[in-house]
């Protein structure tokens, strides 16, 4: 053990240098041979691959009418999703059909949904869910947020309704879990925009799709951490519960599942957060919600009114991510109530029932209690003064950020992508299978090289190389300020109540409502969509490097600070190689998070895998490549994982 | 904790109960409030319908023009559903989640559709469009010869920029548009990169900030155009295409004019709704279009930018209705 961890260092300096040594020739070949076979093709253009999915996609499409797997299948699926998502949106969102509004008018939703979150948590949650939904009214965006709350609802029902079984299953049966990891695996880091499109060929554009796309997504979480509760039990109680003759029914039913109540419920709260990153995407398949104003707003460039749905948006996460984790909590009391604690409860909860009541009977009876009354709209006050704050910030600050742009681009961006895209394609090949035994061993190698052999055969090389060039650049920026971040945060407690609640901000807030000042910023180049990779990505890393730093044992920092090291000395001495688990770990999110927008950034001027995927979705003759370059962000994906989990393993030890 | 769930168990039956009380009594107290208001709107004969919406401002005008002579004179409800262009749009078409696109520039893309019976070609809506390559108007002012296309490669140098290389930089048209920009540029010979812009708001962001700091910028745009009101640009004249000889024709050195179309769902139209008939007349100029577009760019809302239009124009409309 000692020899091993002595051998380390030296063997990783060593790796560092190969891998200096390594760029250095492939930077000589690339000079030399540069722009051949590269295996460029015109955007126009399909290769035989991207020809052969079109072909197949148009026959799918002129299928859909005739073929007995529609007819018998998707079209049974399609039409009662639509049915359940248009039934939840007909009680909060929707007139009731020969009526003007929904079964409940927006002050009852206010006070369902109060004493909803009573029922399941506490008070405190209760007043802060209210006002959070009161405030999406504010914003001018109740119809829209009970659109969005109904989906997001319809399609967490249904990812329980199958994820809590299938988890019970694999927490349960080691070969299930075996069988459904690489699946699982498979749909974290499979970018939501690629397999919108597919889809939409078997679904339909519309409500049933969008939410099959989110259920694909969150169904996994709910279905890991459920297997992963059972898992993680305390086994005495089980034990206890069989060798007292329990069958697995009644283990499973008393024991099991009441113990890992808590675990479940926080579940719950990740499929619910899962599903509400969805609204935007939602809405470029036509499925109702908060995304369409956000949409509509990028395409007439008003920051403002993006801003103000986006916001609701926000307030809707923080309510539900709330009132579910203040519902897990409640589950951990094992202490039994007294009875007047019980007592007092079944009071308030009875006051609480009352007051929904009155709430729910103004809103179907009053017209201010029912429709939300416009002189209560405050969207275009916000929008505005957002707009006069971003325009403020592009007009003053673009001198600075296309300077920085331009020396990303000319030095970084462009000399990184030479390498990987503007060598021969063979020369890459060679190149990346040594940097992957390099960083991560013999095996994961052989998973590169199949991967890159798939990625050639699509015909999309030259463009994959492209979104990796952005990746990799947008991942190192995000890591440069991630690390800075989150050392600050995970040192200074003050520091940590700043950042949070725009950390928390930043990850629901969808990237589509910061695509127009980035354009305003950087126009319309590579780095917009790099930014946006950013701007998506730093949260999540701040976040595990900053829990990475404060789980570093105080003791250890004391013992450095009375020996006299400075902060400096402390931060790189002790609390970055003790808290190196969580770096990788947070190198791995920054990579998945950063390629999980390289659709969005698309939009704004990253043209190759992102661009292709775009282009995919409107113009027929060219759907096969946009289906075709949305399978290799996946193959991508899975070798960049692939190889940063091996790198993590080998040298997390 | 038994206990405490009995307590809630109690809650639950409670809320069970008023909402099984809800249920009974059907009707809500507003729709009775607001029954006599709605007498005098014309009957519902007309039905639910949806138009896709389009990422440019000139087809929201169009399309909340049909829109609101719809509502109000034949009582539709109509839904305005943001999609993409093309693909997207005739595949919800085909679905039945909308049911008319009032602008279609996509040339013939839609024949698929058609053939399956799902799309209609209603027909041209009166506008023509031109798309071109453009620059900002600042640059035709500096350098007169800069809109002959011959001497674009003089100028490449100016164009070049953190994307295009050695090359200069050629922003092409988002990706649902008709874009040649990739065989315009080999067919002329010219030493131009086309970047993928992957916006409308992209380019406007280009063409406004480079008039505004007179930096210079080569672009996809087209007319009619409420943002050219805003920005003035300068259309780059290409050779146009020899159309004499189809098979000779390359399509490839400059974009064509192209009437606009209007499409609608086969279910639309054979309806009998007033609806397709509006659909069907529904016929207008690239300066109606541009009068509501502007407006709208303006801040005023949609719909009442359009029913300013409506009611500054009674004879275009009432020859709509049929």
């Amino acid at each position: 053990m000692s020899i091993t961890s002595f051998a380390n260092p030296i063997k990783q300096i060593k790796s560092g240098y190969l891998i200096l040594l390594l760029i250095g020739v492939w930077s000589i070949l690339a000079l030399i041979f540069k722009g051949v076979a590269t295996l460029e093709i015109p955007t126009y253009q399909n290769s035989v691959a991207t020809q052969v999915a079109g072909d197949a996609a148009s026959s799918i499409r002129g299928n859909r009418t005739k073929s007995a797997i529609f007819i018998y299948f998707f079209n049974p699926i399609r039409l009662f999703i639509n049915g359940f998502v248009d039934l939840i949106r007909m009680f909060i969102a929707t007139p009731v059909p020969g009526s003007i509004i929904p079964v409940l008018g927006w002050l009852g939703v206010i006070g369902l949904v109060a004493f909803l979150v009573y029922l399941t948590s506490n008070f405190k949650t209760t007043i802060l869910a209210s006002l959070l939904l009161f405030g999406c009214g504010l914003l001018g965006m109740w119809t829209d947020t009970m659109d969005t709350l109904a989906m997001t609802v319809a399609a967490v029902f249904l990812s329980l309704l199958f994820g809590i079984p299938l988890g019970i299953w694999a927490g349960l049966s080691d070969r299930v879990l075996r069988v459904l990891t690489p699946f699982l695996d498979l749909a974290q880091i499979l970018p939501t925009l690629v397999y919108l499109a597919p889809l939409a060929l078997f679904f339909l554009i519309g409500q049933a799709s969008a939410t099959i796309a989110t259920m694909v997504y969150s169904i996994p979480l709910s279905i890991r951490i459920t297997s992963h509760a059972i898992r993680s039990l305390n086994h005495s109680p089980v034990e206890a519960s069989i060798s007292m003759g329990s069958t697995t029914n009644q283990t499973l039913s008393k024991v099991q599942l009441p113990m890992s109540k808590q675990m479940i419920v926080l579940g719950i709260n990740q499929t619910v957060m899962a599903a509400l990153s969805f609204v935007v995407i939602a809405a470029l398949i036509a499925a109702p919600g908060l995304g369409k104003p956000i949409v509509t707003a990028l395409t007439i460039r008003n920051v403002g009114d993006g801003f103000v749905a986006g916001l609701a948006v926000v307030f809707l996460a923080i309510l539900l991510d709330r009132s579910t984790s203040a519902a897990a909590k409640t589950q951990l009391s094992y202490v039994p109530p007294s009875k007047k604690v019980i007592q007092k409860r079944r009071i308030s909860m009875v006051l609480m029932g009352i007051f929904m009541a009155i709430c729910i009977w103004l809103s179907r009876n009053v017209l201010w209690a029912a429709i939300w009354p416009q002189n209560l709209d405050f969207s275009k006050p916000v929008a505005n003064i957002t707009n006069s704050i971003t325009d403020w910030i592009v007009n003053n600050l673009q001198f600075f950020t296309v300077g920085f742009k331009d020396f990303i681009s000319n030095y970084v961006l462009n000399n990184l992508q030479l390498l990987l895209a503007g060598s021969p394609w063979f020369i890459t090949v060679i190149m990346l299978s040594i940097l992957a035994y390099l960083i991560g061993g013999i095996r994961v190698t052989f998973v590169a090289i199949g991967l890159m052999i798939l990625i050639i055969s699509t015909g999309l090389w030259y463009e994959t190389m492209v979104t990796l060039t952005q990746t990799i650049v947008a991942t190192i920026l995000t890591m440069i300020v991630g690390l800075i971040l989150g050392i600050w945060i995970g040192r200074s407690q003050k520091a940590d109540k700043v950042l949070r609640p725009f950390l928390d901000a930043g990850q629901t807030l969808p990237a589509f409502v910061y695509l127009v000042p980035m354009l305003g910023l950087f126009g319309p180049t590579r780095f917009t969509a790099i930014a946006t990779g950013i701007v998506y990505s730093i949260p999540i890393v701040v976040k595990i490097v900053g829990e990475g730093i404060r789980s570093v044992s105080s003791s250890m920092v004391e013992a450095a600070t009375s020996a006299g090291s400075t902060a400096w000395q402390i931060i790189t001495k002790v609390q970055i190689p003790a808290a190196k688990r969580s770096l990788l770990l947070a190198v791995n999110q920054g990579l998945i998070f950063v390629l999980a927008v390289v659709v969005i950034g698309g939009y704004v001027g990253s043209g190759a895998l992102g661009y292709l995927v775009i282009v995919g979705n409107s113009k027929p003759e060219l759907q096969g490549k946009g289906l075709v370059a949305g399978l290799c962000i996946v193959l991508l994906g899975i070798m960049i994982d692939r190889i940063a989990q091996a790198g993590a393993k080998k040298y997390g030890n | 904790m038994t206990q405490k769930l009995r307590g809630r168990s109690a809650a639950a039956s409670l809320f069970v109960a008023l909402g099984l009380l809800l249920a009974a009594c059907s009707g809500s107290g507003v729709d009775q409030a607001s029954t006599d208001a709605a007498a005098d709107a014309p009957a519902a004969e007309c039905g639910e319908w949806g138009i896709a919406m389009h990422a440019w401002v000139g087809y929201t005008a169009s399309a909340n023009v049909v829109a609101e002579v719809a509502k109000k004179e034949f009582g539709c409800t109509i839904n305005l559903v943001q999609l993409d262009e093309a693909g997207v749009t005739y595949d919800a078409m085909e679905a039945g989640s909308v049911d008319v696109v009032i602008e279609d520039w996509g040339g013939g893309r839609w024949q698929e559709w058609v053939d399956r019976g799902a799309i209609v070609e209603v027909g041209p809506n009166g506008q023509e469009g031109l798309i071109g390559m453009y620059v900002p108007k600042w640059m035709a002012d500096e350098y007169p010869d800069i809109t002959d296309s011959a001497n674009l490669n003089k100028y490449a140098d100016l164009f070049k920029n953190s994307e295009s290389g050695d090359k200069g930089a050629w922003h092409e048209g988002p990706p649902g548009y008709t874009t040649i920009g990739e065989k315009m540029i080999a067919a002329n010979n010219l030493n131009y990169k086309a970047i993928n812009t992957g916006s409308e708001a992209a380019l406007m962001t280009g063409f406004s900030d480079a008039q505004k700091n007179k930096t210079a910028f080569l672009g996809y745009w087209y007319t009619p155009q409420y943002f050219n009101a805003q920005v003035e640009l300068a259309r780059i004249n290409f050779p146009a295409n020899d159309w004499a000889d189809a098979a000779q024709a390359s399509g490839l050195t400059d974009y064509p004019a192209t009437p606009l179309i209007k499409l609608a769902t086969k279910k639309l139209m054979d309806s009998g709704s007033p609806f397709a008939t509006l659909i069907s007349n529904f016929n207008w100029t690239n300066e109606d279009q541009n009068s509501v577009a502007a407006d709208i760019e303006g801040g005023t809302d949609a719909a009442a930018a359009a029913q300013k239009w409506i009611d500054a124009n009674p004879d275009k409309v009432s020859a709509w209705l049929g």
